[in-house]
């Protein structure tokens, strides 16, 4: 038994041993600093699931096999999705069974229903997986996330700032400290935000947990716990690593989409609106 | 900071009574006493008077009026600089105004009448309405104070400087360092470059995005093109005080470099969320009401 526990004990320990071998940059206070410009590489914004690759994000029946709808056609492979082994630990997201029909329901209506897809808040987690970079300003008293995607940003407190005094889309965020690992969670977020292009979801009860541990001098391993009574069975995790921008001069531009989608938002207010 | 710059972290606010332009009514860019009594008593009569709508229901198409003052935040105190009582924020040209050319003028004044007059398409209207960021020269820079939300908040490292402009949650990156963007590359708020001189930040930008020229707000408006160069500086007077000059100099629609200077005050926080274009349901009714006009 003692044998038993021994291994286990070492097993445990091994992987502390290992990012032990790493050490970060500190703030003043002697804590992980985070600074930089970081981003992931995976298509988890597509879905955060498992899924083999398909010819358009939403598909509608064909002669033979589904075909992309109408208003992906033109897209072409652009508009496709690559596979991907997904992100989830334990692989599918446990939705109660009325929240796995919303789900089917979101996916459908992809295309009128994301708010990527009219440049709105992403909120948190998503935020973090866009296809877009990141830059975290990080010192012993501040800690400030600026998303390119949106002009997205997280002001998170350093310490626990009590409930939210409205839901936002970006959450009410705090961090605290397990080691070397940065541990923020988020609440007060509202039911509008989604967390990813496959109709993944959340509502307001939602809670964030995330995790990020720097592993080397260009990378994170993150992870966050979503936590939702109203549409999951149990908290579930996902867990990505995070990539430095390393090339000279690397910096984060702002993804404004704001006035990317006037035309498609109001297009039909114009004087003389176009074909 | 450890590091061993200069320490400009924090949240900052600018509301004050004072506007960009010197109001015709005031001479000399420093104040008596007696007008600042005057100034700051008027401020505090206007905002109460908005609260007053009259008794009953207003009949249809007359002028509801707008925000509550609650919503509202255009100071209530006179802008000093070292303690001195201010007429304007700009302190050069000695008049207190904008020294456009005649050529600079006449754009000022045609992209204002399009943004008063034109509702034909959303990108007529102010960027304030389209929500692609806060109104006037909320975010700058330069930076000025507009009717609400006139706070900033300042993360510093080594490398970068983050500046959280409230409306709308719009974030300015200063890079410490580096070479400016290519000319193709022209983000909203333009590109700021920074180094510090002594206890000074000094921030360059320019390089702006093509529509953000006219800055129009309520307290104030002015013209700038997307080739204007701002030069910012922040120096740290004392622990609540961080003293905020700035110059613009555009030689094809200014007859000389103008300056203005601010204190911002440090504030309480945190900074909550200011969503826009996510809520935005005035662009779509202006848009809509303008089209109803004209089948009427």
């Amino acid at each position: 038994m003692n044998l038993i526990r021994l291994i286990a004990v070492l097993c445990l320990t091994i992987p502390a041993f290992a990012l032990a071998g790493y050490e970060p940059p500190r703030t003043a206070d002697g804590k992980p600093d985070f600074t930089g410009v970081w981003q992931v590489l995976n298509t988890a914004n597509d879905s955060l699931e498992a899924h083999t690759g398909r010819a358009a994000q939403v598909m509608r029946e064909g002669p033979v096999v589904p075909v992309p709808v109408k208003a992906l056609v033109a897209l072409g492979a652009v508009g496709a999705v690559p596979p991907s082994l997904g992100v989830v630990e334990g692989e599918a997201i446990p939705y109660k069974p009325e929240a796995l029909a919303k789900r089917e329901e979101n996916r459908k209506n992809w295309i009128t229903a994301d708010p990527e897809v009219r440049c709105y808040l992403p909120g948190i987690p998503r935020a973090t997986y866009m296809p877009h970079p990141f830059q975290i300003a990080h010192n012993k008293d501040a800690l400030m996330f600026s998303y390119s995607y949106a002009g997205a940003v997280r002001n998170v407190a350093l310490s626990d700032p009590g409930p939210a005094p409205i839901d936002s889309w970006m959450g009410l965020s705090w961090a605290r400290w397990e080691g070397d690992t940065l541990v923020i969670e988020t609440t007060g977020m509202h039911d509008q935000t989604w967390l990813d292009r496959s109709g993944n979801y959340h509502s307001d009860k939602l809670k964030v947990t995330e995790r990020y541990t720097r592993t080397s001098e260009h990378t994170i391993d993150y992870s966050a716990t979503l936590e939702d009574d109203e549409v999951f069975t149990r908290p579930w995790t996902i867990s990505m690593p995070l990539y430095k921008r390393i090339e000279t001069d690397a910096q984060m531009l702002r993804f404004s989409c704001v006035e990317y989608v006037e035309e498609m938002m109001y297009g039909h207010l114009r004087k003389e609106p176009l074909d | 900071m450890p590091w061993g710059d200069p320490d400009i972290q924090g949240i900052w606010t600018s509301a004050t009574l004072t506007t960009l332009d010197r109001p015709d009514e005031l001479e000399d860019l420093v104040l008596t006493e007696e007008q600042v009594r005057f100034l700051e008593q008027y401020g505090e009569d206007m905002l109460k008077s908005i609260d007053d709508l009259p008794e009953g229901d207003l009949t249809a198409g007359e002028d509801v009026g707008g925000y509550n003052a609650a919503w509202l935040d255009p100071g209530t105190r006179v802008l000093r600089v070292n303690g001195e009582p201010r007429s304007s924020i700009i302190v050069e040209p000695e008049d207190g105004h904008v020294p456009y050319t005649l050529w600079g003028r006449g754009r000022f004044y045609w992209q204002g009448y399009t943004f008063i007059a034109r509702h034909d398409n959303p990108e007529e209207r102010p960027l304030g309405e389209r929500c692609t960021v806060g109104f006037g020269s909320t975010g700058g820079p330069p930076m000025l104070p507009v009717l609400y939300n006139n706070n900033y908040q300042f993360v510093q490292t080594k490398d970068v400087i983050l500046i959280l402009v409230e409306m709308n949650h719009d974030v300015r990156t200063v890079r410490m360092g580096g070479k400016p963007l290519p000319k193709a590359v022209r983000p909203w708020l333009g590109d700021s470059l920074g180094h510090w001189e002594g206890d000074t930040l000094v921030v360059r930008t320019t390089g702006f995005h093509l529509q953000q020229n006219l800055r129009a707000a309520i307290k104030h408006q002015f013209y700038m093109t997307e080739d204007s160069v701002v030069e910012e500086r922040f120096t740290r007077t004392s622990k609540g005080e961080l003293l905020y000059q700035f110059s613009v100099t555009d030689e094809s629609i200014y007859t000389q470099t103008w300056r203005g200077e601010m204190t911002l005050r440090s504030g309480e926080g945190p900074i909550y969320e200011y969503a826009c274009h996510e809520g935005n349901y005035a662009i779509k009714n202006i848009l809509a009401g303008a089209r109803q006009e004209e089948k009427e």
